[in-house]
């Protein structure tokens, strides 16, 4: 098993000059950290307008950073929006190259399509039609990696021939995954063969079923990349303190903290029927784990958490269901100090990494 | 954490329904028929929106014109304008002002619910390309909107918010969280187009339409429910909420 990190980057209110500034240098803090420690990857997502939920438009310049002051983690840039009004795929593909060179081909790619109204009438982009844009650029992105020239006419955009420069470090190019918020997208990373990239924080026997099936679909996928990443990953929340109690108090207090941010946060399904979004997704869930009956002792299953005994039984679990990866958040609005982080994550590469197969093997 | 509303409960005592209590009993109203739109807002919400909610992000409001060809108290129907919110982590429509068709619907959803209810003229047409609906009240019009190009969609890519009211009962200005339940039968989606909106004739004279969202209508076997929670108004609601039953 693998362990990332999965960074939002939340501000908490009231900002000032120095809010945002203090919160990306801790981050970059933790990461250089955690490349220390043997972890094996960082993510960061692609959100816009998100107040205090997120405070990340522009993921590949905080990740090319984490490259210049890490050695080995792998740099995950996504979720990159494919949808065109976010963002151009000639961009998204330059983007990356750029990245994967700066960090000596260590990036991964998060594809996805936006979940917020917020974010999708920011930028006047339809939610009807952004997993139809999505599938466009997910089959597009691999080639402009790996052709010599790459003209293409497609439903949301078009070009003439051209040269996509500079090509990708990474050969033939880099893993690709989908974002995987509602129940179903983890079958369409499948049948692309691309790697499901957890976002939900759901217990053990949904997921384990979901996992499954996913399995199974991509042995049948027809890959829309060079090769298949049949990976799955899963985000998780992670504060590890030798007392268990204190760890699991904190950490709560973290993970409610993020949950009541996201709940604030406008999903596409709270006022705009459709199609393309036919369930709760990762908001609503999200609500419903801090306040429904879930919320209860139980919503602990799985959630890292807690001493590290605790948080080693949940992992293993994780493992058992046919997790590959497991990529933590370990902060939100900077409600733990960041000593505490930093804490956090060494006694976690000092007590539960050797006792699974961490990547410092 | 999440920016708050602003009311001064002070500024609108006045205004507020007082109901008889808390142990209202629940309405069936079968074949509802509902058009609702929703709209994002300008800034300068917050001061109608009590200091125990959150605003949405983005401000929105919705605009909710129900038709309730059966009820206790007969055939009525019910506009309502709604502040969307945030109750902690649960949306909710923070209902600024309603008009319901008969005096006595009006009397009943004030005295039972807490909705800001006067009497008022509500029209519904539907035609091949449009539902329209428009809200007169003495005689001046303050509402008209339609929703555009209607086109059909599953009742489950519907989701209807529940409201929350603010009314005097027990002694004490309280939010009284209206959780209806919803059966649906027929459903449509389509553009959202509001031609007038007296914004001071619904109490929401900061509330300046930006961009629509969007427009739906259903068929639905719905309630007003009994009363299940209260808030305080004031404090946020993870402390302030009470449970009735």
């Amino acid at each position: 098993m693998k362990f990332g990190l999965f960074y939002e980057l939340s501000v908490p209110r009231p900002w000032t000059r120095e809010s945002e500034r203090t919160v990306y240098d801790n981050a970059l803090e933790q990461v250089k950290l955690a490349d220390e420690l043997g972890f094996d990857q960082v993510w960061a997502v692609e959100h816009h307008f998100l107040e205090e939920y997120s405070h990340c438009p522009a993921p590949e310049l905080f990740l090319t950073a984490c490259a210049m002051v890490t050695k080995k983690i792998r740099v995950g840039f996504g979720i990159v929006v494919c949808v065109p009004e976010f963002n151009h795929p000639i961009k998204i593909a330059e983007r990356t190259a750029v990245l994967d060179i700066l960090s000596g081909g260590r990036v991964e790619v998060g594809t996805g399509r936006s979940a917020t109204w917020t974010e999708l009438a920011g930028f006047n982009a339809s939610p009807d039609i952004t997993k139809k844009s999505w599938d466009e650029f997910v089959r597009c992105l691999p080639r402009m990696w790996t052709s010599d020239k790459f003209e293409f006419e497609g439903e949301f955009w078009s070009m003439p021939r051209r040269t996509i420069l500079p090509k990708v470090y990474q050969r033939p190019h880099p893993p690709m995954w989908v974002a995987v918020t509602s129940p179903g997208t983890e079958l369409d990373a499948a049948d692309r063969g691309l790697g499901s990239l957890g976002l939900t924080f759901g217990q053990f026997a949904e997921q384990e079923k979901r996992i499954a099936e996913y399995r199974r679909r991509i042995q049948l996928c027809e890959p829309v990349g060079e090769f298949v990443n049949d990976q799955v990953s899963t985000v998780n929340f992670l504060y590890c303190h030798e007392d268990d109690a204190v760890g699991l108090k904190t950490g709560r207090q973290m993970a409610n903290h993020f949950n009541y941010l996201a709940a604030q946060l406008m999903s596409v399904r709270e006022t705009y029927p459709s199609k393309s979004y036919p369930s709760l997704g990762l908001l609503p869930q999200l609500r419903r784990q801090a306040t429904g009956p879930e919320s209860s002792e139980q919503a602990g299953e799985g959630l890292c958490l807690g001493g590290p005994e605790r948080i080693t039984r949940a992992l293993k679990r994780w493992e058992a269901c046919g997790v590959d990866r497991v990529n933590f958040l370990i902060n939100t609005a900077e409600t733990i100090p960041q000593a505490d982080v930093l804490a956090s994550l060494r006694l976690f590469g000092k007590e539960v990494m050797p006792a699974l197969n961490g990547s410092k093997s | 954490m999440p920016i708050f509303g602003e009311l001064e409960l002070g500024t609108i005592a006045g205004e507020l329904p007082q109901m008889r209590h808390l142990d209202t009993e629940a309405w069936e109203l079968p074949k509802a028929e509902i058009l609702q739109l929703a709209c994002e807002i300008a800034d300068g919400s917050r001061v109608l929106l009590p200091r125990a909610l959150h605003p949405a992000i983005p401000e929105y409001v919705t605009f909710v014109v129900t038709r309730y060809p059966e009820s206790p108290v007969g055939p009525f129907d019910l506009a309502q304008v709604r502040l969307m919110a945030r109750a902690g982590v649960h949306p909710r429509g923070y209902v600024l002002s309603a008009v319901a068709s008969t005096a006595t619907a009006a009397a009943e959803l004030r005295e039972r619910w807490g909705f800001p209810a006067t009497p008022g003229e509500i029209t519904v047409r539907r035609y091949h390309d449009r539902v329209a609906a428009s809200v007169r009240r003495d005689g001046a019009m303050i509402l008209e909107m339609a929703l555009i190009d209607p086109e059909i969609v599953s009742g489950s890519d519907l989701q209807y918010i529940h409201g929350v009211t603010l009314a005097r009962v027990d002694g004490a200005t309280q939010l009284i969280q209206v959780d209806a339940h919803y059966t649906l039968h027929k459903a449509a989606r389509g553009r959202a187009h509001v031609s007038r909106f007296e914004a001071e004739a619904w109490h929401a004279a900061p509330i300046k339409l930006s961009m629509p969202i969007s427009a739906s209508t259903s068929t639905s076997d719905t309630d007003l429910p009994r009363i299940r929670f209260v808030m305080d108004p004031e404090i946020p609601v993870v402390r302030g909420t009470r449970k009735v039953r």
